[in-house]
């Protein structure tokens, strides 16, 4: 079995496809660590300047109407009731920027963003940062909350913490952090391509070579098995590409710690229209580990598809569809707050979305309490062994050729 | 050892293979002839369990068979095809094929070295088998093999663009490796070659196997029994026959005619030489019933190859009555060491 | 040669890859269609809330002023005012289904929003409103509505409604996947160069033979996009043919849904000759299908890594490969806009590819072709 494994992982390492693939990641990684990154706009900045300036509007505000008699009618006496409160921790933020104390500030910000976000749900008179309400966002108040709770619960958490904060740590611009925003964007879609690329050819490349291969002293079964190690360990080595761009990302805005705060949107029980759930902080090394695993066992699962396909179809551009299926199959399906009524948690494909499952973004969207990871560990380790046990059974019958 | 037992074989209603029936021991050189497309490849193939026999099946060493996919890996731990040249990865270069062979069947790695130097590949092992010419790469797949070092090996074509130095030295390497107490079993289209090297030598015919030693009993020996002459005339056969009446004069379809002189005395040898020579006849030579001349006599009638997919009853007539003829051969008796 | 095409016609009549092409490109039209349902695209009521969040958004960045026409406000204050005005109104009319109301405000807004553009402190609420472009499109797209009396309020999904959405989509997706479908056209070959160089015909011929094959076979994916449409009639209706569609191809203009469908589909296939030269081309390269398939996807990838590219190479014919783009004038919102005609687009793609085909019989000269 070893002679074989070292076999396969040679031709895996040889393979120019596979040369091409780790090398455009490589670029691909430089190219957002160079360009993307710096130009990376928070909706949540540390902007003194803008918490300066709704601080002179309010207080303004304060100072004309406080000593008018008719200051209770109205709109002013709503006013007069909300603004000190803000603007006491708006001047609290402001001192502590000034004063260079970030912990303060993060505690300060923290109760600013709670108090804002209950202010805007109740009264639905004032509106959250103008970055969630971009033309043809059909969503931007359901984003704004979520995006002040969960500023709110991890501006607690660097209150609260041992991290070293700066500004690149609140506005997420350190290396772990920027792992952290893309895990919740497009580079689990990147990575499962880039799997999916990676396996594709693993059973069909012996096609070319049959008198060569037919023969060796080792049952398909095992072949199959090691073909499948040898991809996830590629499908894995893809993160030293990747690496290189949050290095250097991280030599310009600081690595963070693997102690940072990450707030998770989680449940207690079921969802309803008025319960909803709420933020918890977990620490970035256990994000970062919980991702990781879900990755892997997604990566398991596509393998598994991928080389139950070339069983089975024996043409690469078909595993190629095979695998696209698999990842963009939940955009067809997907429905915000269908997660309430159908049991998307049940779905393998729910899951290719890995950092915003584990944020519990999905849950939030999909208004389900279910995509956990719990509950991605245990679906997508199911469906993996169920696609195994499959590739066993096929690759024990007796018909069953793989060369 | 290896067995086959009543093997069977019929693609699309017509019968490749009927009713093998044989028995490979240890330290044995098989060799395999027919024309292409007669079967020769089939058999190779249902030994390794590529095809599927219709019936019966293959024993190795009196216990393995093609039961199970487990059975299957153990057999081919025992048994191994030479890799078609075709196949080899063109970017990697001949050691590393190697290499891969032999720890696939964890053979000792001296053998790679050992191989190289005795197929002289020293000078182009270490370079990408893209850039090789085509003997180079069937060398190689042959050491592949020798370096897999399987009890049993099969080997169709082996020889197959290789100058004859080359053949010398991998007809040197089997022999050898038949007295290191392996099966060999070859399929090649270089009669005489074969005819050196092998212990038993068979013969394709109607899907039977049939052993040449059983037609000929004096394929192989040292003994002059056979005077071949080229371009006999009928009137001079019948002035020979007169003149020799302990003779038989067996005209093959290559204009070779075959004299049976295993009677004959040293005296009468000599006289038929002055004979030959006094009629101008220059192209003879003496030796016995080669593996060539069974070739001929078996496959080629009137200069064209027979069709095996022709009227079975009619080639099975064929074949007795050139049985019969051979049955004349057959009385060839051993007197001197060939030259 | 008519024999050799009918010979790769059947080749590739059975070939496992086309039987799966041909069943993703229907999948793709279902999917599509069911996408549409589930996001509900189109839905004007919503679009129209969250417009006049936007709105409000941004006005909340503002003190509070006097916004009538002879207050002390900003002019963009007042301008935004007046947009979240009509944002509303036209919301109410989608709900109560006053078509003409709808349009008139629409036509009004899309004048409004032109002007903020002009103002003093518009880089404040930008991201609130949309580009200058698509008030531009919107505008005249109203415009032409009302002139011709057609319904404002359209279901989505029938049948010509949905091709306008399909084909815009299609834009984006179409080079990528030929680049698929074709990367490895020559691959099969490289492993029976001792066949191919004993054909008893010239090799040029031999290529131009398969290029026309898979361009045979890329033309019925084109016609089964249409087929694979046409349930929508029986569940959703026929739509209307006449609905206009806005697009930006040089100058901003109104094109019938026809026209839009025929220089979508002209596109298509322009864009499909220039990928099989490619990918002719990067298979004797390369001698890899999956290099092939990088490169290319690399190149249609490089306008949008380098948007200055577009503008410092407007004859590129990557800028145009993405069509709807084009017709959607995207590259005038660009960080370096540039205006890219969509006529000039075929031609540069029309000269790109009588390039290509220069490159291709110099290359394709039997020598180059060496096993892999």
């Amino acid at each position: 079995m070893k002679p074989y494994f070292k076999f396969e992982l040679s031709q895996f390492i040889t393979n120019k496809k596979n040369i091409a693939i780790y090398v455009i990641l490589l670029f691909l990684a430089c190219f957002y660590a160079l360009n993307i990154a710096p130009s990376y706009k928070p909706i949540e900045r540390v902007d003194a300047k803008e918490i300066e300036a709704r601080y002179t509007s309010r207080e303004s505000f304060i100072q004309n109407y406080l000593n008018d008699p008719n200051r209770f009618q109205g709109m002013a006496s709503g006013g007069l009731f909300i603004f000190p409160r803000w603007n006491e921790l708006d001047k609290k933020r402001l001192e502590s920027l000034n004063e260079g104390n970030l912990k303060k500030y993060a505690s300060v910000t923290s109760k600013w963003y709670t108090f804002s976000n209950d202010l805007i749900t109740s009264t639905g008179q004032y509106y959250y940062s103008p970055g969630y309400y971009t033309h043809g966002n059909l969503y931007a108040s359901d984003d704004g909350n979520y995006g002040y709770s969960y500023s709110a619960s991890r501006y607690a958490g660097y209150g609260e913490g041992k991290s070293k904060l700066s500004i690149n740590v609140f506005e997420e611009r350190t290396a772990l952090q920027t792992l952290q925003r893309l895990l919740e964007s497009y580079l689990p879609m990147i990575l499962i391509i880039c799997c999916v690329f990676l396996s594709v050819d693993i059973v069909l490349k012996d096609r070319l070579y049959p008198s060569l291969l037919k023969g060796f002293p080792i049952s398909d079964w095992k072949k199959l098995l090691i073909k499948g190690a040898v991809a996830l360990i590629g499908s894995v080595g893809i993160i030293i590409p990747i690496s290189i761009g949050l290095i250097m990302i991280g030599i310009r805005y600081g690595f963070g710690d693997f102690g940072l705060p990450v707030a998770i949107y989680t449940f207690v029980g079921e969802p309803t229209y008025f319960k909803k759930g709420e933020f918890l902080n977990t620490s970035m090394g256990m994000y970062l580990l919980q991702n990781f695993i879900i990755l892997i066992l997604l990566f398991a699962l596509i393998i598994s598809l991928v080389l139950l396909a070339s069983m089975i179809i024996r043409n690469e551009f078909a595993n190629l569809l095979v695998g696209a299926m698999f990842i963009f199959n939940e955009i067809f399906y997907f429905k915000r707050g269908i997660g309430f009524f159908e049991e998307v948690e049940n779905y393998p494909t729910n899951y290719v979305q890995v950092g915003q499952i584990i944020s519990g973004y999905r849950n939030y969207i999909y208004n389900s309490s279910a995509l956990t990871f719990d509950k991605g560990v245990y679906v997508l380790g199911i469906s993996t062994g169920i696609l195994i046990l499959l590739i066993f059974v096929i690759s024990k019958f007796k018909r069953y050729k793989l060369v | 050892m290896l067995e086959l037992r009543n093997i069977n074989v019929q693609f699309s209603g017509r019968t490749i293979l009927k009713d093998v029936n044989e028995t490979f021991h240890r330290g044995e050189i098989i060799g395999l002839v027919a024309p292409n497309g007669t079967g020769k490849s089939t058999l190779m193939n249902v030994i390794m369990n590529y095809v599927k026999p219709n019936s019966g099946k293959v024993v190795v060493n009196e216990k393995l068979q093609y039961k199970t996919k487990k059975d299957e890996v153990k057999i081919h731990e025992v048994i191994s095809m030479m890799p078609d040249q075709s196949d080899l990865y063109n970017h990697l270069s001949g050691i590393e094929h190697l290499k891969v062979y032999c720890s696939m069947w964890n053979s000792d790695t001296d053998l790679i070295d050992k191989t190289i130097k005795e197929l002289g590949m020293e000078s182009y092992v270490k370079k990408r088998t893209g850039t090789y010419s085509l003997g180079m790469r069937q060398r190689l797949c042959f050491a592949m093999q020798i370096v897999s070092n399987t009890p049993i090996m099969l080997m169709d074509e082996v020889m197959n663009g290789l100058d004859p130095n080359n053949v010398n030295i991998i007809s040197n390497i089997l022999l050898k490796k038949r007295e290191e107490g392996k099966i060999i079993i070859i399929a090649s289209h270089l009669l005489d070659n074969l005819e050196q090297i092998s212990d038993r030598i068979f013969l394709f015919k109607d899907g039977a196997l049939v052993n040449s030693a059983v037609v000929s009993n004096g394929i192989g020996k040292s003994e002059i029994s056979t005077v071949r002459v080229k371009g006999l005339s009928d009137i001079a056969k019948e002035i020979l026959i007169n003149q020799f009446p302990g003779t038989n004069v067996l005209p093959l379809s290559n204009g070779v005619s075959l004299i049976d002189v295993s009677s004959f005395s040293v005296e009468e040898l000599s006289q038929l030489v002055v004979f030959l020579h006094d009629n101008k006849f220059t192209d003879f030579n003496f030796g016995n019933v080669s593996l060539g001349d069974l070739y001929t006599m078996f496959y080629i009638k009137d200069n064209t190859e027979i069709n095996t997919s022709a009227n079975a009853a009619g080639l099975a007539e064929e074949y007795i009555r050139l049985k019969q003829e051979l049955e004349i051969v057959k009385r060839a008796m051993t007197i001197v060491a060939r030259k | 040669m008519w024999k050799l095409l009918k010979n790769n016609l059947i080749i590739e009549r059975s070939s496992k890859k086309n039987i799966f092409a041909f069943i993703f490109v229907a999948l793709f039209i279902f999917g599509l269609a069911i996408y549409m349902e589930n996001w509900d695209v189109g839905n004007i009521p919503a679009q129209k809330t969250s417009e006049q969040q936007n709105v409000l958004s941004a006005l909340s960045l503002f003190p509070d002023m006097d916004a009538s026409a002879d207050g002390d406000s900003s002019d963009l204050y007042k301008n935004l005012n007046e947009q979240q005005r009509l944002i509303a109104l036209q919301r109410i009319s989608a709900n109560l289904n006053k078509p003409d109301m709808f349009a008139e405000s629409a036509i009004n807004l899309a004048k409004l929003r032109e002007e903020t553009f002009q103002l003093e402190g518009f880089e404040e609420v930008e991201e609130f409103l949309p580009t200058f472009n698509e008030n531009k499109l919107e505008s005249i797209f109203y415009e032409r509505l009302t002139s011709l009396d057609i319904p404002i309020f359209t279901d989505n999904l029938t049948y010509y409604q949905f091709l306008i959405f399909l084909f815009g989509i299609l834009g984006s997706i179409w080079f990528i996947f030929l680049a698929f479908y074709t990367c490895g056209i020559m691959i099969e070959d490289f492993n029976h160069t001792s066949l191919i160089k004993g054909y008893p015909l010239s090799f040029d011929k031999y290529v131009a033979a398969k290029g026309i094959s898979t361009m045979s076979i890329i033309l019925i994916f084109i016609v089964e996009i249409f087929l694979c449409s046409l349930p929508l009639i029986y569940f959703r209706g026929l739509g209307d043919p006449s609905y206009p569609v806005a697009v930006f191809d040089g100058n901003y203009e109104i094109y019938s849904i026809a026209k839009y469908i025929g220089v979508s589909v002209l596109y298509m296939i322009f864009i499909a000759i220039f990928v099989i030269l490619l990918s002719l081309i990067l298979n004797v390269l390369l001698k890899n299908m999956y290099l092939t398939l990088f490169v290319e996807l690399f190149l249609f990838v490089l306008p949008s890594l380098f948007p200055r590219l577009v503008s410092l190479l407007p004859f590129n014919p990557f800028n145009y490969i993405n069509f709807t783009d084009l017709l959607d004038g995207k590259s005038l919102e660009l960080a370096y806009p540039v205006g890219l005609n969509s006529t000039h687009g075929l031609i540069y793609i029309g000269i790109s590819i009588v390039i290509l085909v220069v490159i291709a019989n110099l290359f394709l000269s039997t020598g180059k072709l060496k096993r892999a």
